[in-house]
């Protein structure tokens, strides 16, 4: 079997999967201790009322019928209205007003471990029981050992102490960068998103920044929330890291390379970074699946209009399609960064699908 | 008395050297690793010289400092390890002293010039050489060379620490002029280094199934050490490597070249290795343990190509191995190391007919293959680990044959008889041909090392 024969057929896999996981959300719906009509009308709805409704909603049906509708619906992404977070309100629509939020904090929660925890863990890796090592090593166990919502209090605590004169190391958040006092913005809240415009290249759109200074104040809106979504993420990538780094240093074909006379520069870059980021791809893949259960809490501390924020407030408050609808949605990223995931093992790996 | 006699062979051999100098010389080679706890002295002095086209084996049991010894030549000793001062291993091909000289003019040195800057009484009085070491009485009588190839000078700031070729005859400025010289291999450092390793000297490591990378194509690996060695590139290269595997022996090479590792099996892992050392036509293969991972029919086939690939491009070959009957098969030359130190050192022929050191004897012994039924004999216990410079023979405590002088006296490898000068055991019964109080007397005078940190 080749490399891309085993690609596809994990590709193909994903299906069965998706299945598994619609039946499972549909068992969950229909089982659950919340009656649907009761949720959205009220207990002191009438009985004709309720049955209305109950006939309107399909649960008179028989539970097969009920299924497939609710196999197709979801597969075509048409997933009703909420009952009580936005009432009424089209869940793709909320959703898709929510994404940009939360997929601009995860674009930054999953970059800045990328660029820094890996490298520290790399430099660690290769100056083994140095001073660098141990304090990358010290303060990478530190930094995960910190609980998220304690560091998401702390950190908006420190930061807007920076404006009544507490500045840290001679820092005043508020004026860093795009001016927020002047502006009169504050430094929580949902990032707007509006700095890129489009232009046709081609006869295509193609999106180009068109506001630097908003992309700016979006950037330094979402650096806290993300560095500390990312904390966990940017620890465990730089043990890894480090681990992988050394494991690879000290072997074999490490040595016949220097035997062969090649630059060090050579053989870090070519010969120990790749086979060092076969172990860590799956650590940042699944520090990425991490980041949307975290971000529900990190969303809800910075004030962020985000779907893991709208996810907590459905599941509070007994909005069931809406939970289930982003159940499946969280669902789609998941198996989405699954596929990338083999898809890059595929690219790094030549032995992926060897099997003898 | 003994000790003019050996100065005066020793001068005798090297006016002889010009004509037919050995490839590598290593002399007293030390190799120690640093730890919290203690210090290895993996390798402890060793002598032995590789001519060119000549095979050479070491030989001895796991820990008797074979595999350091190889690694000592490639340069690949690291951190908390380090090769002694007072080793030097020249390597003396005259191409490779022209071509280094060339590259690397700044660290050329004309030893006459050496010469005039040299005062023996302050180099020995100033660090811990001794005149015994290079084989004399008194430190007048210790070539310049010898003093700076062990790199005693650096430290009375004669040399800088810097020079790696030794222009013994011939103008400096002008490489091709010159007629004789070496590379010391203990001093290289940075592009020199690089430029030895795998250029000039190439190593096939012990297990091929790990020292390919597994995720570049071997052809891929071979290109990059032709591209390094010998600037070829792109098409070029390719053709080049799959000529090469061709020439190791792996069919259909033009469609391999592009397979993974671990598409190739062991054998062919291992031919594939060898491809690579060979990439950049050294003049000498190291071979470490080539054979101990592969099973016995591809043993008998990898020690065939490359009993084919010395002839045909007339490598010199340091093989390393246990295993006794692989060393009879490929050797010219056999040197029996044990606990760091050569114990025997024999053309291949009269170590096997007449092997002279217990060890030897013990080693040889223990080949499998006898009657069958037949129990199996061994050489009871195991080899030490050497922590101090040796004050005695360390092979006494497993030795059949040893006395009280062998607690007490370090044994020096010496001529078995005075008849035969190319036939060396480390062992207080030899010369045989004198009484044993004789023979420990002259071990005694002649161990240089004494107890040299």
């Amino acid at each position: 079997m080749s490399r891309w024969e085993y690609f596809i057929k994990r590709l193909l896999l994903t299906v069965p999967v998706l299945f598994s996981v619609l039946t499972f959300l549909f068992i969950m719906l229909r089982t659950g201790p919340i009656d649907p009509v009761a949720a959205r009308l009220g207990p002191q709805a009438g009985a004709a009322d309720r049955q209305q409704l109950r006939e309107r909603l399909g649960l008179n049906d028989p539970l097969w019928e009920q299924y497939v509708d609710f196999i197709t619906d979801f597969i075509t992404f048409n997933f009703g209205q909420s009952w009580v977070v936005q009432a009424e309100r089209d869940i793709l629509d909320i959703a898709v007003g929510a994404a940009p939020a939360t997929l601009w904090l995860g674009f930054w929660a999953i970059l800045l471990p990328l660029f820094i925890g890996i490298p520290l863990g790399f430099y660690a890796g290769l100056n083994p029981n140095t001073f660098g090592d141990y304090a990358a090593s010290l303060g990478g166990i530190i930094w995960q050992a910190l609980p998220n919502f304690w560091l998401c209090v702390i950190a908006l605590a420190v930061l807007r102490r920076t404006r009544e004169g507490g500045e840290l190391l001679g820092i005043n958040w508020y004026t860093l960068g795009p001016d927020f006092a002047a502006r009169d913005i504050s430094i929580t809240g949902t990032p707007a998103l509006e700095w890129f415009s489009t232009t046709d290249v081609l006869m295509l759109p193609m999106p180009y920044v068109s506001d630097w200074t908003a992309l700016a104040i979006d950037i330094k809106l979402i650096l806290p929330p993300a560095l500390i979504l990312g904390s966990a993420s940017m620890a465990a990538e730089l043990r890894i890291g480090r681990t992988a780094m050394l494991e690879t240093v000290n072997s074999k074909f490490v040595e016949t390379a220097k035997a062969k006379g090649l630059p060090s520069r050579v053989i870090v870059w070519k010969h120990i970074f790749r086979n060092a980021m076969i172990p860590l791809l799956p650590v940042i893949t699944s520090e990425a699946f991490l980041l949307i259960g975290g971000s529900v809490i990190v969303e809800q501390i910075f004030n962020i209009n985000g779907l893991g924020r709208i996810f907590f407030q459905s599941l509070t408050q007994g909005d069931l399609p809406m939970a289930g609808a982003l159940l499946f949605l969280f669902t789609l990223i998941i198996l989405g960064l699954n596929i990338l995931q083999d898809f890059l093992y595929t690219v790094i790996d030549p032995r992926v699908g060897y099997d003898q | 008395m003994a000790v003019e006699e050996e100065s005066a062979s020793g001068a005798a051999a090297a006016d002889e050297a010009r004509s037919d100098d050995p490839l590598i010389d290593v002399r007293n080679l030390q190799t120690a690793f640093f730890t919290d706890k203690e210090t290895i002295r993996a390798v402890d002095g060793v002598d032995f010289q590789i001519d060119s086209g000549q095979t050479v084996g070491i030989v001895g049991e796991s820990g008797s400092g074979k595999s350091v010894t190889a690694r000592s030549l490639m340069g690949l000793i690291e951190s908390p390890g380090r090769v002694l001062r007072g080793s030097s291993v020249r390597y003396r091909d005259l191409d490779a002293v022209r071509e280094f000289a060339e590259l690397f003019s700044k660290r050329t040195v004309a030893v006459e010039e050496l010469a005039a800057r040299y005062d023996p009484t302050e180099v020995f009085g100033a660090t811990d050489a001794t005149p015994a070491e290079f084989g004399h009485d008194d430190p007048a009588d210790v070539p310049v060379v010898d003093v700076a190839a062990a790199g005693y000078t650096d430290e009375v700031g004669i040399t800088d620490g810097d020079e790696c070729v030794f222009v013994l005859d011939g103008d400096v400025d002008s490489p091709a002029s010159i007629r004789d010289g070496f590379v010391e291999i203990t001093r290289l450092s940075g592009e020199a280094q690089r430029k030895m390793r795998g250029g000039r000297i190439a190593m096939v490591f012990q297990d091929p199934l790990t020292s390919l990378n597994p995720v570049y194509t071997v052809g891929n690996q071979i290109e990059e050490a032709l591209e390094l060695h010998q600037g070829l590139s792109g098409k070029e290269a390719t053709q080049e490597a799959a000529e090469l595997l061709e020439a190791v022996g792996i069919p259909d090479a033009r469609r391999r070249v592009n397979e993974y590792p671990h598409q190739f099996s062991g054998g062919m892992r291992q031919r594939a290795v060898i491809a690579m050392a060979l990439a950049c036509e050294p003049d000498m293969l190291i071979c470490d343990e080539p054979t101990t991972a592969l099973d016995v029919t591809i043993q008998a086939q990898i020690l065939d190509l490359i009993a084919e690939i010395q002839e045909s491009r007339d490598v010199a070959v340091m093989f390393i191995t246990h295993d006794m009957g692989v060393i009879a098969d490929v050797s010219d030359r056999v040197n029996v190391m044990y606990a760091g130190e050569v114990v025997e050192s024999a053309d291949v022929g009269p170590l096997f007919a007449d092997p002279k050191h217990p060890y030897t004897n013990g080693l040889l012994d223990s080949i499998p293959g006898g009657q069958v039924g037949d129990k199996l004999s061994t050489i009871d216990g195991s080899v030490p680990t050497p922590n101090e410079p040796a004050t005695h023979c360390r092979f006494a405590p497993r030795c059949p044959k040893a006395f009280d002088e062998c607690e007490s006296v370090h044994p020096v490898p010496t001529p078995v008889d005075e008849e035969t000068d190319d036939h060396t055991a480390a062992c207080l019964l030899y010369p045989d041909d004198v009484s044993t109080e004789e023979a420990v007397e002259r071990h005694q005078e002649q161990d240089r090392r004494g107890d040299r940190q």
